[in-house]
């Protein structure tokens, strides 16, 4: 192979994958503005556009099978986040702090959690709430949504802890301070930054789900995303749009904060470590 | 009192609630269905292969090569489109903005993925806006009709899981100390061999973390074949979600869910030898002349 020549200019590489940078994010947001765009479609079918008109909204406010879905998903986001933070802060800490032996089977039960088919966790949960007698539906569904948001706080809370290294608890003990001490005056403040995000994540992640919400939901106790779901099965029109745009809403800001978070405290260490 | 004990309720969580269910999926695969609806779900007394058998034997394994193929060729295709763009905001956006890119492409990753396909449907219809353009255009001489395919199903997953492709990828190409780079353009390789035997194989684990990843993620699906798919652009996801929640037939959903994981822990340790492969034969390769 001939040496490349000296003055190749070494733009035009550059030129040529950022282009191909904005391309993809263009592709990767294009869906989500056109639902937004077509939730303002006044038209009776939602596929042809025909005029603005915030006509769908009303009607999808003034549905109250879509307003009790929204309920049961609030509080089933707001359970399963509870749980979520109040276990998976300790795993986390335990994982940043503690090391030993028990953390590499600890950190591969994790991943297994985190990449499994959401879809064979949620009929293992199904037939073990039904053998267990729980019939309980917002119950099943927190249980069902909180165990991979644990997994993700306890994640989220070990690369903050990680990143943070143990100096201000080495100086508390130093100073005196008993163990049970210094964790609750400076571990836990230390790390609220990552349990807000963790919580937040939690929160939206279970508002989101589809796949368990499916298995393990009980007549009655239908989530939001699981209404619209059977919506466009009946068929398609601009309030199911509509409904969508204000899900999309609320797990935007959500998620935004979040990752602001994340930023902030663990220097970007926290995407990476979210990701292995 | 052992030091990890704070580890322990979640673990504790897990067990019960995790670990505990996949077993009873497993026992489950073994059983039949009652012949009386009044018996429950499933009838335990005498366990088989059965369900295995039948699942083997019908449509549902022809199923499955399409699930396979749908998701290998997304996973592929996610690598090819994806990987530019990793290198792209690890190499060529200022230190400063490359959280903000990372987070723009996290963005819709996390964002109800229910709601980036069904906005997929309004794309694709054959009476939408694209239809329209690409028939005025003259490029499509009658309406576009991708929805409610393998085609739509194809795209839905590229859609879906190409962030899942480029994030590992960039944490790869983010952590190259960029000095190794230089030295080895300055000792006289070439862009091309520097990237061949200086960028790739430190990139390699992110890429192979990304390849595995996206395709266990989109072997699972449920939701794209679900909406974008129809009955012509069927995966395992929806066949097993039909056997259990519309033909009520748990034993048989149960041994298919067993037979994904079977399938997909098969990928996984085959994936692991080829890279192992690759990466012996990249290290003959470094010395070699290009």
């Amino acid at each position: 192979m001939t040496a490349p020549p000296k003055h190749r200019p070494r733009n035009g590489g550059r030129i040529v994958l950022l282009a191909w940078m904005t391309a993809i994010f263009v592709f990767l947001y294009l869906p989500i503005l056109v639902i937004v765009i077509y939730s303002f479609n006044g038209g009776r079918n939602l596929y042809v556009w025909t005029e603005w008109s915030t006509h769908w909204y009303g009607e999808a406010i003034d549905n109250p099978r879509a307003l009790s879905a929204l309920l049961v998903s609030i509080r089933t986001a707001l359970i399963n986040a509870a749980i979520a933070v109040a276990l998976g802060v300790f795993a986390g800490i335990a994982l940043a702090r503690r090391k030993g032996p028990w953390t590499i089977p600890y950190i591969a039960l994790i991943f297994v959690i985190l990449g499994i088919p959401e879809l064979v966790s949620a009929i293992g949960q199904m037939i073990w709430f039904d053998r267990l007698g729980i019939f309980d539906g917002i119950t099943r569904l927190s249980i069902g949504h909180s165990l991979f948001n644990v997994a993700v706080v306890a994640l989220i809370v070990r690369a903050r802890a990680e990143g943070l290294g143990e100096s201000l608890e080495h100086a508390a003990a130093d100073l005196g301070a008993l163990p049970w001490r210094s964790f609750l005056d400076i571990t836990l403040p230390l790390m609220f930054p990552a349990v807000l995000a963790g919580l937040l994540l939690s929160f939206t992640f279970s508002f989101d789900d589809v796949i368990i919400s499916l298995f393990v939901q009980r007549p009655g106790t239908s989530t939001f995303p699981i209404y619209i779901l059977s919506a466009m099965k009946a068929g398609l029109k601009g309030d199911v749009a509509a409904l969508a745009v204000m899900m999309l809403i609320v797990s935007m800001v959500g998620i935004a904060i979040a990752a602001w978070l994340m930023a902030r405290g663990g220097r970007g260490k926290t995407l990476g470590g979210l990701l292995g | 009192m052992p030091r990890w004990v704070m580890a322990w309720p979640a673990l504790a969580w897990w067990t019960f609630f995790f670990i505990i269910p996949l077993f009873w999926i497993i026992l489950y695969s073994f059983g039949s269905r009652p012949s009386a609806v009044a018996a429950g779900p499933v009838s335990l007394e005498v366990l088989s292969f059965d369900n295995y058998w039948q699942a083997l034997s019908e449509i549902f394994f022809r199923v499955f090569q399409i699930t396979m193929r749908t998701a290998g060729l997304g996973t592929i295709l996610c690598a090819l489109l994806g990987f530019p763009v990793a290198y792209a905001i690890a190499m060529h956006v200022p230190q400063r903005w490359r959280s903000i890119f990372v987070f723009l492409l996290i963005v819709p990753y996390w964002t109800s993925f229910l709601l980036r396909t069904f906005a997929w449907r309004i794309i694709l219809a054959p009476q939408g806006t694209l239809s329209d353009i690409l028939q005025s255009l003259g490029i499509l001489g009658r309406p576009l009709l991708i929805l409610d395919t393998n085609a739509a199903v194809q795209l839905g997953i590229i859609y879906n899981y190409l962030p899942v492709m480029v994030l590992p990828i960039y944490v790869a190409l983010e952590r190259i100390d960029t000095s190794l780079i230089k030295a080895s353009m300055d000792l006289g390789a070439g862009p091309l061999r520097t990237f061949l035997q200086v960028t790739m194989p430190l990139a390699a684990p992110g890429l192979f973390g990304g390849l595995v990843l996206t395709f266990i993620l989109a072997a699972g699906d449920y939701v794209v074949p679900t909406i974008l798919g129809g009955t012509k652009g069927l995966m395992v996801g929806n066949l097993i979600a039909t056997q259990i929640l519309a033909s009520q037939n748990l034993p048989l959903g149960s041994a298919m869910a067993v037979m994904l994981i079977g399938l997909l822990a098969g990928v996984l340790i085959v994936a692991g030898l080829l890279l192992m492969t690759a990466q012996r034969l990249l290290g003959l390769l470094r010395g070699a002349p290009l």
